[in-house]
């Protein structure tokens, strides 16, 4: 019957009546009133008085209002028109009472910011592909970040995620089942970068010259490089990313083609690549240049690693051709990469051919890049999720709570109304519909939240990153989860008062008004109230947690001293020393130094504690078997100038530290080993004078132990100091043949850090240092400088900001939970006003009065404790593993929560129960 | 009003003012509902109100259109008419309805036997 063009027809007049209902009212009510003339009319004809023949008419015709009502739902719009009537009367309402309006929309405006600010890490981190074509045909050539581990390839499961260059080139021949494999840089790069006379230190990336092609992206402007730049006879170029080209050059044209000198060599700027693209992986320093692999020994020199099989330093991602089998692809390459490394003397002797039937390779999607900082940061992103989502359902509960209150008030009203013939589902959408626009308002209010929030956060865990590859900036999944949270948090708040509303007994409620003497607060409340009190303690008990564990962490003994003391990272390798010239160099970083006002001791270091660098060593002991090669427990290394413990303060235990007899040419190898070394290989004996090597079969027994410092964290601040060894930065082992073993102890030269400990600070600290490093040699640059302290405690910035968060989140939803609980209390206090009077009249004294309107919020209290113990106790055992010495039973968090809503609890209920204790018996009674 | 009754009164109304307005020619609501009445022997006293809301539905269907007159007592009302449309669906649903009586009559039937 409903033809298409009749149904439009429908809905066109539907449409034009709706536009002007005024009219078409008019219209009917005329009609109507001609009907009724006419029956009039008829009735008279027949003999009746025009009074009744009027009477009898309109009980023909039916009931005016009603016909009215049919009319218009019939003729307009009627689903728009009661949802625009519903609205209206909404915001009249909230207009009504603005304190209650803008405490849920504040409530809410928290609850759904706090949770969009979290969702858009979580979209922007974790479920964000790369922005390249066609993501979902990328493969990685492993799934953990074993970044840089010297010389290691393969993790504790046998899996090899990082390869040396010649490594990869074998598996790029070997697997035509890929368009194309490229390889990328494992580890961070901070490079020279020189255009005309300024200089700047910038993230780089080596990767092979079909990376580009890999991830489908075309240039910006210019040209993106291709294999054939990655030759080794090829004249070296690079590529820029559009942020950096907008941000450090302004965007301007002449970079491209031009010549920037790159750790001081003449490499050429082909292109820049497209806006969106940030690299292999999401990071808060994106590269601001990559260079083809070709490049690498030009720019790295004596460093260079490309052409040691042995050293893996790449990651590689690659596009499979279509209908590709992922597994068999996977098997291939393992029994590739099995292949190869028994034909590496390196990875073979010293038993280590038994081990490379283990190793394997798994295929991971790679759409979304390297997931280093995925992994890293996604159990705090979900613990950041869930401690949110806590403070919405909090927020939840409380609006629910308030709107309860409020609905009660309005009881009579809508007594009235229900009396007067509103239907019922009218009033349930009228009251879904105003729950709707709080949570609509509260999403609004959220997003500015969220955004000012997201911003902070960002800001807070990734400071010193100029070119953040993760954004603020909502995106349209951001927005939906906001409207979608607020949609739902709109149906999950105010569904409970519009059912309350439905099954109220019109004829009670209007018998009831005003003279209710026991009508406590409704179970609904109550059960809100212990809900909200419950889930407060678990968020504070994790607040309690993580600010502990944190406070542990800061605390700690680094086994250092901090005070005055200050780190500057350099690169001369950027500066483009040659091995040979080190030594001078560093006597004249000394010497210079030195002379800087206020300066007490200053010393060079391969690396300083918690910068981010690791050189890691296997020490062999003469008389003992080697270390199986697969023994992941190694050894770090430091190699340090004569005043370094001095000037990072590690005092020396047993023994001495490095003099200057130790720079004199053909002086004896030494080093000086920390206890926990002393401790895993000399147990029970005085180390000094042993001796020990760390180039397998290289340098047996090469160094003496002259001394013994005390333990210093040096690394992962979670974990005990690590054992550990230093020598002289002025020592070279020539002796050396193997040339893996030649390139690492060249490299271990090329010092990344001076350790600076002063009197006291001067003011100009920043001026007079970099004018100390000019005066060495215009080419150095400061690539950062920041105070020891700042450097320990960079290391706990997510940490930091985790507990931060959660500690806001707890003290916030404890305010929220606070004005619950008050709002009940005094919502009982005016229900009970007359109970109250009555019991004064009859003799109760006011603390009598007082502990009665506690005792409820004290019942109330003490259930969601008791429902809130066990949660927060299973919720803490999850976080477990975040947690630093502080267990996660940990008996004073749990108390010191428990203090606190106790606190908040009384505080918030003490004032309407005074205020009810001040009631006149006499007013009292004769209210109402 | 259970939902189920209601639709069957609508569609019959429906049908019933069509033919009425197909058979005298445009007609003013309350002349529609007393010739209703009349024919069905005042065995249908329907409310007269419930004539309108069979009118809209008929005029959004544009199978009915009204215009505003004189009754024959000298009073102002809107008089409704059948449309072109509207004479084809009356005819239409007259064969259903008639096809559709049949058939149940002849489950009837065979329900008795």
């Amino acid at each position: 019957m409903f033809t298409p063009f009749r149904s439009v027809n429908a809905f066109a007049s539907r449409i034009r009546a709706w536009l002007s209902p005024r009219r078409v009212d008019q219209d009917f009510q005329h009609e109507l009133q001609a009907h009724l003339d006419l029956l009039t009319d008829e009735n008279i004809s027949r003999g009746m008085s025009p009074e009744e023949a009027r009477r009898a008419a309109r009980i023909r015709l039916g009931g005016a209002t009603q016909l009215a009502e049919t009319n218009r739902e019939l003729r307009g719009l009627p689903l728009l028109e009661t949802l625009f009537q519903d609205l209206r009367h909404a915001l009249r309402m909230l207009r009504k009472s603005p304190g209650f309006a803008a405490v849920v929309v504040l409530t809410l405006a928290l609850g759904i910011g706090a949770n969009t600010a979290i969702f858009t890490l979580v979209h922007a981190i974790l479920l964000k592909a790369l922005p390249v074509g066609d993501p979902k045909s990328l493969y990685r050539l492993g799934d953990k970040d074993d970044c840089c581990l010297n010389p290691g390839l393969d993790n504790e499961n046998g899996e090899v995620d990082i390869f040396s260059y010649d490594l990869y080139r074998y598996l790029r021949e070997t697997t035509p089942e890929f368009e194309n494999l490229a390889a990328m840089q494992a580890g961070p790069n901070v490079i020279g970068v020189r255009r005309g006379s300024n200089t700047q230190a910038q993230q780089s990336e080596f990767v092979s010259g079909n990376y580009f092609a890999t991830f489908g992206v075309g240039a910006f402007a210019g040209h993106l490089f291709t294999d054939v730049d990655d030759r080794p006879d090829a004249p070296p170029v690079a590529v820029m990313s559009y942020q950096a080209w907008q941000s450090v050059y302004d965007g301007d044209p002449s970079v491209i083609g031009a010549t920037f000198y790159l750790q001081s060599q003449p490499v050429t700027l082909v292109g820049i690549a497209p806006p969106g693209f940030f690299g292999d992986r999401i990071t808060s320093n994106p590269p601001a240049f990559w260079i083809p692999l070709s490049a690498e020994p030009l720019l790295t020199r004596a460093n260079s690693v490309l052409r040691h099989p042995d050293e893996a330093w790449l990651y590689a991602i690659g596009r499979v051709k279509p209908a590709t089998s992922v597994n068999a692809l996977q098997q291939k390459i393992s029994a590739n990469l099995r292949l190869w490394l028994l034909t590496q003397d390196s990875y073979t002797r010293n038993g280590g051919a038994a081990r490379i039937p283990k190793l394997h390779v798994v295929l991971s999607p790679g759409g979304a890049g390297i997931q280093s900082l995925q992994q890293q940061s996604a159990k705090k992103l979900y613990l950041l999720l869930a401690v949110s989502g806590l403070v919405l359902l909090i927020a939840c509960a409380n609006v629910a709570n308030l709107l309860l209150a409020r609905s009660t008030k309005r009881k009579a009203e809508i007594a009235v109304r229900i009396a007067l013939g509103s239907a019922r589902s009218r009033l349930i959408r009228q009251m879904l519909t105003e729950s709707l626009l709080l949570g609509g308002l509260g999403g609004l209010a959220g997003l500015t939240v969220a955004y000012a929030g997201t911003r902070a956060i960002l800001a807070l865990a990734f400071p010193d990153s100029p070119h953040n590859a993760i954004h603020a900036t909502p995106s349209l999944a951001v927005l939906g989860f906001a409207f979608l949270v607020s949609l739902s948090t709109g149906v999950l708040f105010g569904i409970v008062p519009a059912w309350i509303i439905s099954r109220g007994d019109p004829a009670e409620a209007l018998r009831g008004m005003n003279r209710s003497i026991g009508d406590r607060a409704s179970l609904p409340q109550k059960s809100l109230i212990i809900f909200q009190v419950a889930l407060s303690l678990v968020l504070l008990v994790g607040a309690g947690l993580l600010t502990r564990s944190l406070r542990k962490m800061e605390h700690q003994d680094f086994g250092l001293q901090t005070n005055n003391r200050y780190v500057l990272h350099l690169d001369p390798a950027a500066a483009g020393y040659p091995p040979e010239k080190l030594d001078t160099l560093y006597r004249a970083l000394e010497r210079d130094f030195a002379a800087i006002p206020g300066m007490q001791t200053s010393a060079v270091a391969l690396f300083t504690p918690m910068d981010g660098n690791q050189w890691v060593f296997q020490a062999n002991i003469p008389g003992r078997p080697l270390p199986e090669p697969d023994d992941h427990h190694k050894e770090l290394l430091n190699r340090v100038t004569p005043n370094f413990f001095a000037a990072i303060g590690q005092p020396v235990i047993r023994g001495r530290g490095f003099t200057e007899a130790d720079n004199a040419p053909n002086s004896r190898f030494v080093a000086v080993v920390n206890q926990a070394f002393a401790d895993k290989f000399f147990p029970n004996q005085d180390p000094i004078g042993l001796h020990f090597g760390s180039y397998d079969q290289e340098d047996i027994g090469a160094y003496e132990i002259v001394g013994v410092v005390a333990n210093a964290k040096y690394t992962d601040p979670r974990d005990a100091a690590k054992p550990m060894f230093f020598r002289p930065l002025s020592q070279w082992q020539h002796e050396l043949k193997d040339p893996t073993a030649v390139s690492i102890e060249t490299q271990s030269h090329y010092v990344g850090s001076i350790i600076m400990k002063f009197r006291d600070t001067p003011r100009n600290l920043g001026a007079l240092v970099s004018a100390a490093l000019e005066r060495v040699d215009p080419n150095l640059t400061v690539i950062d400088l920041h105070s020891l302290d700042f450097q320990l405690e960079g290391t706990f910035n997510q940490e930091r900001l985790i507990a931060r968060l959660t500690t806001l989140f707890g003290l916030l939803t404890l305010v929220v939970a606070s004005v619950g609980l008050y709002g009940i209390t005094s919502y009982q206090v005016t229900q009970r006003t007359r109970e109250i009077g009555l019991r004064m009249a009859f003799g109760a004294n006011r603390q009598r009065v007082i502990g009665l309107m506690l005792r409820g919020t004290l019942i109330q209290l003490v259930l969601g404790l008791a429902l809130g113990v066990p949660i927060a106790l299973v919720a803490a055992h999850y976080i477990a593993d975040q947690l630093f010495i502080v267990k996660s039973n940990d008996p004073v968090s749990l108390s010191l929560a428990i203090l606190a809503l106790c606190a908040a609890a009384v505080i918030a209920a003490i004032f309407p129960a005074r205020r009810a204790s001040k009631v006149d018996p006499m007013i009292a009674l004769r209210q109402d | 009003m259970p939902a189920n009754k209601s639709e069957i009164l609508q569609g019959t109304l429906d049908l019933m003012v069509l033919k009425t307005l197909d058979a005298m020619g445009p007609l003013h609501g309350y002349g529609i509902a007393r010739r209703i009445e009349q024919i069905s022997e005042e065995a249908l006293r329907i409310n007269q109100g419930t004539i309108y809301a069979s009118l809209v539905r008929l005029l959004h269907m544009r199978w009915i259109s009204g215009a505003w007159g004189t009754s024959e007592n000298n009073r102002k009302a809107k008089f409704y008419s059948i449309t072109k449309s509207g004479q084809k669906q009356l005819h239409a649903e007259a064969q259903n309805w008639k096809r559709i009586s049949t058939v149940i009559g002849r489950v009837l039937r065979i329900v008795e036997r």
